[in-house]
């Protein structure tokens, strides 16, 4: 465990922070779930990573861990290189069905 | 009530209201112009967790790389506007709805009722950031977790050169 050297308490209590968190976490979830549009529904699974990390450095910093910035670091970079495969995937689809609304993508629904 | 409190609360409100816009948003752009505000918000939230560098990379890669990225797809499909049909499926948005926030109400619970982590002290809460946490983060990226680094490496690689042949028009 690397500590964070050189760094005071703070005022704010973690469980505000992680509250925070968790409540983007849920409205990044129930944006997933209720969009129609693939991008819409994309850029909700975006927020609700970035929630992730958030709680990340929250728990990171009440046990004074850098570790904790290194896998966001990370998460960041996976989301970077999954936002350009899928907005690929996207433009591919699209110029297939000439759509992105995910109710009219059911070609292995049935 | 101290600066910091008002901070986070200001922050804080910014990130959720954010992304209750984005959420609400019929507009693509405008969902993606929302969730910049959120990300802004949230590098504050990351400073004041000691993590600037992270703040640094959200407003660098997330507002200024990916959500520009989403941008630009929303300008090439043309996707002014979510198609308006008529909604085949209301209950199934109702009890979408229902579970997304029964499922954020157990969250809320477990996490608040967990609290710290074990092994941490009563003064072990958020502090102030310093200037000496770039260096730690830099010393564990190329020592405990370089592998992972070069693996990042590699995949962001796969990943432009995969999105490049997805994204590419046929030529027959």
């Amino acid at each position: 465990m690397s500590p964070l050297a050189g760094v005071a308490p703070m005022s704010v209590p973690p469980e505000a922070f992680l509250a925070a968190a968790t409540i983007l976490f849920v409205i990044g979830l129930v944006g997933a779930l209720l969009k129609r549009n693939a991008l819409s529904i994309f850029l909700s699974i975006e927020l609700m990573m970035n929630a992730v990390n958030l709680l990340f450095l929250a728990y990171g910093r009440m046990r004074g861990d850098a570790a904790s910035h290194v896998i966001v670091f990370f998460v960041i970079a996976i989301a970077a290189a999954e936002a350009a495969v899928g907005l690929a995937i996207f433009v591919a689809v699209f110029r297939v069905r000439r759509t992105i609304e995910v109710d009219r993508l059911d070609l292995l629904k049935w | 009530m101290s600066a910091e409190i008002l901070l986070f609360a200001l922050a804080a409100g910014l990130a959720i209201a954010g992304a209750l816009a984005m959420v609400v948003q019929k507009t693509p752009v405008r969902s993606v112009l929302s969730l910049v505000v959120t990300f802004f918000a949230m590098a504050v939230l990351a400073v004041m967790l000691a993590a600037p560098f992270i703040a640094a990379i959200i407003v660098i890669v997330y507002a200024g790389a990916i959500l520009v990225l989403f941008l630009f797809v929303i300008m090439l499909l043309n996707l002014n506007e979510e198609a308006r049909e008529k909604d085949t499926r209301p209950a199934q948005r109702v009890l979408g709805l229902i579970a997304a926030l029964a499922l954020g109400g157990i969250l809320l619970g477990a996490t608040l009722r967990a609290g710290s982590p074990p092994g941490v002290t009563a003064g072990g809460g958020p502090r102030i950031p310093s200037p000496d946490e770039i260096p730690a983060v830099g010393r564990l990226l190329f020592s405990d977790y370089l592998f992972a680094f070069e693996a990042v490496a590699v995949l962001l690689l796969a990943a432009a050169v995969g999105a490049l042949i997805l994204a590419k028009r046929r030529v027959d």
